[in-house]
């Protein structure tokens, strides 16, 4: 009888921890999003105020954020440090796919992501703040849509957790 | 002379794209030893300009003698090069963008071609690059020496107003360097100590700074404006820096004048240069006529490229027009160096 107890527990504490994961998922995302955007925010004040070489620009601002967000700016200032010749949309990208394991970024997401790599460094002072502004209200949109879906589905995929193993558990006894 | 040797391979291939820079490592160190310029042009071929003149294409197994066998300049080439001279921080170049070139460490210039954005009739900015001129800075130490003797008034202790005509790429800048030098320097080249010199460096030329810091040799004494517009670089000198010689290029502009006459009369010497072969053209120059007219001039060197640049052909006493060296005479003139 203790044995099954025991089982019972363990189904719901297995499931729970399952709908738990997938609703940190949500969290994460939305937390991600916050430190993209904040850092982004960072990267305007270095060029607006100090017209700060994009490399080190990178390092300030990874050194302020939070991982695995901070991880990207910090491997692409290092990449570009590098001398490789390599394009600065080739240093931001292997830099996030570095990290890419570690984010929580949707498909869309995941392409603006892409796409800021080739916003970096281009034009004069202008045209850089212009097109990193424009990426910047599009991850503004993505945080207000990954807040809705947070708030929908973060209690959703606890309790489904949670429910779903005591269901299991009922059937099983 | 010396020719100061400066490393292609660590100094400016850092700042080419992948492909162009495999390129120019491939070739032998004597060729790079003699590269002045390279040239990079939206969809035309390498080239590759020689210190001593001439110029060759380049492909990927060296000099070719046709365009045909040339790599041929991408865009993509060009954009690459462009983040790398820029540290990938275009934004961070606007004034220079606007000048049309950038210095690299060690002084070599990147000269810029595209096309011009303008605001209130001037160029704001220089964008959709299309040609990129690396030019490699290559200081001659001892360039000045065979000139320094007649611009120096040992009675007075103090230098000649010198004016340095020559056509382009004929060694104008490299002696103004190595007079700022020499002078800088002072014992055993005047027999004296050396001068407070200050550079007026409106181009980045003659100093070859690199984030304002000097990057080619221009003496103990010396200090640099760099990039700052001739007129009121000479005002701030005078005003903060107490220098004994102010050596700048190009003069050009009206401004130019009034600070020149504020500069002589507070008894500092001034060694510039100008474009131009003969007196005759100088003298009808609006700027440069009115200061030889004027008689500011105590010393005129003409140079030229005919046996290499840098040849020395006449230099003459400013006020009476007197040739105190003619290389047309085997070197001599009515007198000699003192």
């Amino acid at each position: 009888m203790l044995l099954k107890y025991f089982g019972a527990a363990l189904i719901i504490a297995s499931t729970y921890f399952y709908g738990n994961s997938i609703s940190s998922f949500y969290r994460n995302r939305v937390g991600q999003l916050e430190e993209l955007l904040l850092g982004l925010e960072m990267f305007h004040t270095e060029i607006n105020y100090g017209l700060t070489p994009l490399p080190l620009a990178f390092m300030n601002i990874g050194a302020k954020l939070r991982e695995p967000v901070g991880a990207i700016f910090l491997g692409a200032a290092r990449e570009m440090q590098k001398s490789r010749g390599l394009s600065a949309r080739r240093c931001w990208q292997n830099a996030w796919e570095d990290s890419s394991g570690a984010l929580a970024f949707s498909a869309r997401e995941m392409k603006l992501l892409e796409r800021l790599g080739l916003a970096w460094g281009k034009g004069d002072k202008n045209d850089q703040l212009r097109q990193t502004a424009l990426i910047q209200e599009l991850l503004r949109q993505a945080l207000r849509e990954a807040r809705e879906e947070l708030q929908k589905n973060d209690k959703m995929w606890k309790y489904l957790g949670l429910l779903g193993g005591t269901t299991l558990v009922i059937f099983l006894l | 002379m010396v020719k100061v040797n400066i490393s292609i391979k660590e100094q400016i291939c850092p700042f080419l794209a992948p492909r162009i820079r495999a390129i120019i490592e491939k070739l032998s160190p004597e060729l790079l030893n003699k590269t002045e310029e390279i040239r990079l042009r939206h969809s035309r071929p390498l080239i590759i300009g020689w210190a001593e003149g001439g110029e060759s294409f380049l492909g990927e197994r060296g000099p070719t003698l046709t365009a045909k066998g040339a790599y041929r300049v991408l865009s993509e080439d060009l954009e690459k090069t462009l983040e790398l001279i820029s540290n990938y921080s275009l934004y961070a170049f606007e004034e220079e963008l606007k000048q049309g070139f950038l210095t690299l460490p060690g002084g070599h210039r990147v000269g810029l071609a595209g096309r011009a954005v303008l605001e209130k009739g001037r160029v704001k900015v220089l964008r959709d690059i299309s040609s990129l001129n690396f030019r490699v800075a290559r200081q001659i130490k001892g360039a000045g020496e065979k000139v320094l003797g007649f611009l120096f008034d040992r009675d007075n202790s103090r230098v000649y107003h010198t004016l340095i005509v020559s056509p382009p790429q004929a060694g104008k800048t490299t002696l103004l360097r190595d007079l700022a030098r020499l002078i800088s320097e002072g014992d055993g080249i005047l027999g004296q100590a050396g001068k407070k010199v200050g550079i007026v460096d409106e181009r980045s030329e003659i100093a070859g700074c690199f984030r304002g810091i000097p990057q080619l040799d221009i003496g103990t004494r010396t200090d640099v404006l760099d990039a700052c517009p001739k007129a009121e670089g000479i005002m701030l000198m005078l005003r903060s820096l107490s220098p004994q010689v102010i050596v700048t290029d190009e003069l050009g502009r009206v401004e130019d004048v009034q600070a020149i006459a504020e500069a002589v009369s507070a008894g500092i010497s001034l060694i510039t240069s100008a474009h131009g072969s003969t007196l005759e053209e100088i003298l009808r120059r609006p700027v440069l006529g009115e200061l030889l007219e004027k008689n500011i001039f105590e010393r005129l060197i003409f140079l030229s490229s005919k046996r290499g640049p840098g040849t020395l052909e006449m230099i003459v006493e400013g006020e009476k027009g007197l040739p105190l060296y003619s290389a047309r005479y085997g070197g001599g003139g009515q007198k000699d160096a003192p």
